[in-house]
C-alpha cells in the first residue's frame, strides 16, 4: 500500500497541485545535489533501476491488490537522490500506462521518494549495526518499517483530503438511497432550466471519504503486502550481496573504479 | 497483460490517430484528463468513456491490450472504493473516474511513439530526469521481456510448484536478483553505447510537424467539447442531472457509428 492507487478527481485540487509543486521542488533538489558526480554516468544507472521497478510494480497479485514495489532495493542501490528522480519517473511512466493517476503523480512521488530515502538510511544504519553478514534482516526490518511509515503517511493524506469536498458529486442522475435513476422527463422534454436562470442552485451534496474504514482496510491488508514486500527485498539484496557485495555495501559507482580498473570510460582512474 | 504491445503499437500503428500531431494529442489528452477531474457525474463519465471507446473502435487500435490496461486501475480503485466511500454511487464514480482517465492516457500512449510523449516534459524538468526518462522507458520492455525468460527457466526448473512454495519464492526471488545484476550490465553496456554516439548530458527527443492541421484542430476541438461538457454539468448540476442520461446515449450512438463504419471499411484505417 506504498503508492496511492486513487484515481484522478478524487482528491482535492489543493491536494495534488501542493504535492505536484513539493515532488517537481524536490525532484529540481535532488538534480542538483545529484549533479556533483558524473551525471551522465548516472542516466543509464537511473533508468534501468527506475525500469526495475516498473517491472515489478506492473506484475500484480491480484487477489490480495499489490504488487511488489522494490523501493528499497532501489534506494539502497541508487542513494536517496537518485532515488527521489526514480520514484518521478517511475509514477510519471506508471500513470501513462494507466496505473496511478496523472493528477496524484505528485504526491506518489512524496511517497515513494520516501520509501527509496527511508529505505536506504534504515538499511544502511541496520547494517552498520548488524553487520554485514546480517544484510537479510537488515532489509527485512527497513522494508517493514519504512512500508508502515509510507502507509500511515498515506492514511493521513486521505484524512486531509477526507475533510474536504474531495468526492463532491451531484445525485440528480442517480438517487444514492434508493439506487433508482430519475424520471428525466419529470419536468418535460425540453424543460432544462440551464439558461433561464430562475432556478436557485440546491446546496451541492458532498460525501466525505470514510478514513476509519481506509484505515482499517489499509492496515489489515497492508501488513500482508509489507511482509511479502520485506522478504522479496531481502532475498534479492541477500543473493546480490552474496554475488555482487560492492553492489549493496559500496553503491553501484564505486564498485565500476575498485573492479575495473582499466575501462576506457571517462571520469575513471 | 502485453505491455510490449503499446509499443508495437505506438511504432508501427498508422491510424488517423497515429498520424496526428503529438502535441494535439497531449492537448485533447489534458482536456479529458481535466473533464474527468472536473465531473461528479457518474454518467457523464461514463459517456466520455464511452466516447474514447468509440474512437479506439473507428480506428482500430488494439482494442484487447487496451481495454486490459484501462481495466487495470479499476481493480485498485475499487478496492480504494469499498474502504472509503461513503456509497455506491461515490464508489461507481470512483472506478468510473479512474478507467476513464486511464482510458485516455493508454489510447495516448498507444499511438504515440515514446519520446514523442516525453518530449514536452523533457524540456521542462532537469537534464538528468528527462534523459533518464527516456532510457527507462527503453530499458523496461528490454527487462519486462528479459523477466519473462528468467521466470520460463524458473518454471522450468520446476521453481514454481505448488508442493515446494518456499523453493519457488526463494527461485523468484533470485530470479528478480539475477534480473537486478542484468540490468546493471545493461546501463554499463548503454553508456558505453551512448558515449560512442557522442552523448553530451542531453538526449533530444524531436517532435514531427503536424501532417495534416484540419485534423489536429478537429482533435483538439473534439477534447474541448468534452471538457466544456463537463465544465457545464459542472456548474448546472441541478439543472442538467435530470438529461444526465443523454451523454451516455450519445456515447452509446457514437460506439454504434464507430462499429459500423469499422464493419464498412476494414482497411481505412490501417
Amino acid at each position: 500500500m506504498s503508492h496511492i492507487h486513487i484515481p484522478d478527481g478524487v482528491l482535492p485540487f489543493w491536494l495534488w497541485g501542493a504535492g505536484w509543486i513539493a515532488a517537481l521542488a524536490l525532484v529540481a533538489l535532488a538534480s542538483r545535489m545529484s549533479a556533483r558526480a558524473d551525471v551522465r554516468r548516472k542516466v543509464p544507472l537511473l533508468g534501468v533501476v527506475a525500469a526495475l521497478m516498473l517491472v515489478s510494480m506492473s506484475s500484480e497479485i491480484v487477489p490480495l491488490a499489490y504488487h511488489i514495489n522494490l523501493t528499497v532495493v532501489a534506494g539502497v542501490l541508487l542513494g536517496p537522490w537518485l532515488g527521489i528522480i526514480a520514484a518521478f519517473i517511475v509514477e510519471v511512466i506508471l500513470a501513462m500506462i494507466g496505473h496511478g493517476g496523472v493528477t496524484v503523480i505528485g504526491l506518489n512521488t512524496l511517497m515513494i521518494g520516501t520509501e527509496t530515502a527511508l529505505g536506504w538510511a534504515l538499511v544502511r544504519g541496520l547494517v552498520r549495526l548488524l553487520g554485514r553478514r546480517r544484510i537479510r534482516p537488515a532489509a527485512f526490518i527497513a522494508t517493514i518499517l519504512t512500508l508502515a511509515t509510507t502507509t500511515t503517511l498515506l492514511v493521513g493524506l486521505v484524512s486531509l483530503a477526507g475533510g474536504g469536498a474531495a468526492t463532491t458529486r451531484e445525485t440528480g442522475a442517480l438517487d444514492p438511497s434508493t439506487l433508482r435513476f430519475e424520471n428525466p422527463f419529470s419536468r418535460g422534454v425540453f424543460s432544462v432550466n440551464a439558461l433561464r436562470g430562475e432556478e436557485k442552485a440546491p446546496p451541492r451534496p458532498e460525501a466525505y471519504l470514510s478514513v476509519r474504514r481506509f484505515a482499517a482496510v489499509v492496515y489489515t491488508l497492508g501488513p500482508i503486502g509489507w511482509v511479502m514486500e520485506a522478504l522479496v527485498t531481502a532475498g534479492v539484496l541477500g543473493y546480490v550481496a552474496r554475488v555482487r557485495p560492492t553492489l549493496v555495501f559500496a553503491g553501484a559507482l564505486a564498485e565500476e573504479r575498485h573492479t575495473e580498473p582499466g575501462h576506457h570510460m571517462e571520469g575513471r582512474p | 497483460m502485453d505491455i510490449a504491445a503499446v509499443d508495437r503499437s505506438a511504432t508501427l500503428g498508422g491510424s488517423p490517430l497515429h498520424r496526428a500531431s503529438p502535441v494535439a494529442k497531449l492537448i485533447a489528452f489534458a482536456c479529458l484528463l481535466a473533464a474527468v477531474v472536473v465531473n461528479a457525474n457518474v454518467l457523464v463519465v461514463a459517456g466520455i468513456a464511452m466516447m474514447l471507446a468509440a474512437a479506439v473502435v473507428a480506428w482500430r487500435l488494439p482494442g484487447r491490450p487496451i481495454a486490459a490496461l484501462a481495466a487495470y486501475p479499476a481493480f485498485f480503485a475499487a478496492v480504494f472504493a469499498l474502504a472509503s466511500a461513503p456509497d455506491v454511487l461515490v464508489g461507481v464514480l470512483v472506478v468510473a473516474k479512474a478507467v476513464t482517465a486511464a482510458l485516455a492516457a493508454i489510447v495516448l500512449v498507444f499511438t504515440t511513439p515514446y519520446p514523442q510523449v516525453f518530449a514536452p516534459l523533457q524540456r521542462v524538468v532537469p537534464g538528468v530526469v528527462g534523459d533518464a526518462m527516456l532510457m527507462t522507458y527503453r530499458s523496461f520492455f528490454l527487462l519486462l521481456e528479459k523477466f519473462g525468460h528468467l521466470l520460463t527457466a524458473v518454471r522450468l526448473r520446476s521453481g514454481f510448484s505448488r508442493r515446494r512454495p518456499v523453493r519457488a519464492a526463494r527461485a523468484t526471488t533470485q530470479a528478480l536478483g539475477g534480473l537486478l545484476l542484468y540490468s546493471f550490465d545493461l546501463a554499463e553496456r548503454d553508456y558505453d553505447v551512448m558515449r560512442l554516439r557522442g552523448y553530451e548530458g542531453r538526449l533530444r527527443a524531436r517532435l514531427p510537424r503536424s501532417a495534416s492541421r484540419p485534423r489536429d484542430a478537429a482533435l483538439v476541438g473534439a477534447a474541448v467539447a468534452m471538457l466544456a461538457l463537463a465544465v457545464l454539468w459542472r456548474l448546472l448540476w441541478f439543472a442538467l442531472n435530470p438529461v444526465s442520461w443523454l451523454v451516455p446515449l450519445l456515447g452509446f450512438a457514437l460506439l454504434g457509428v464507430a462499429a459500423l463504419y469499422r464493419r464498412r471499411s476494414p482497411h481505412a484505417a490501417r
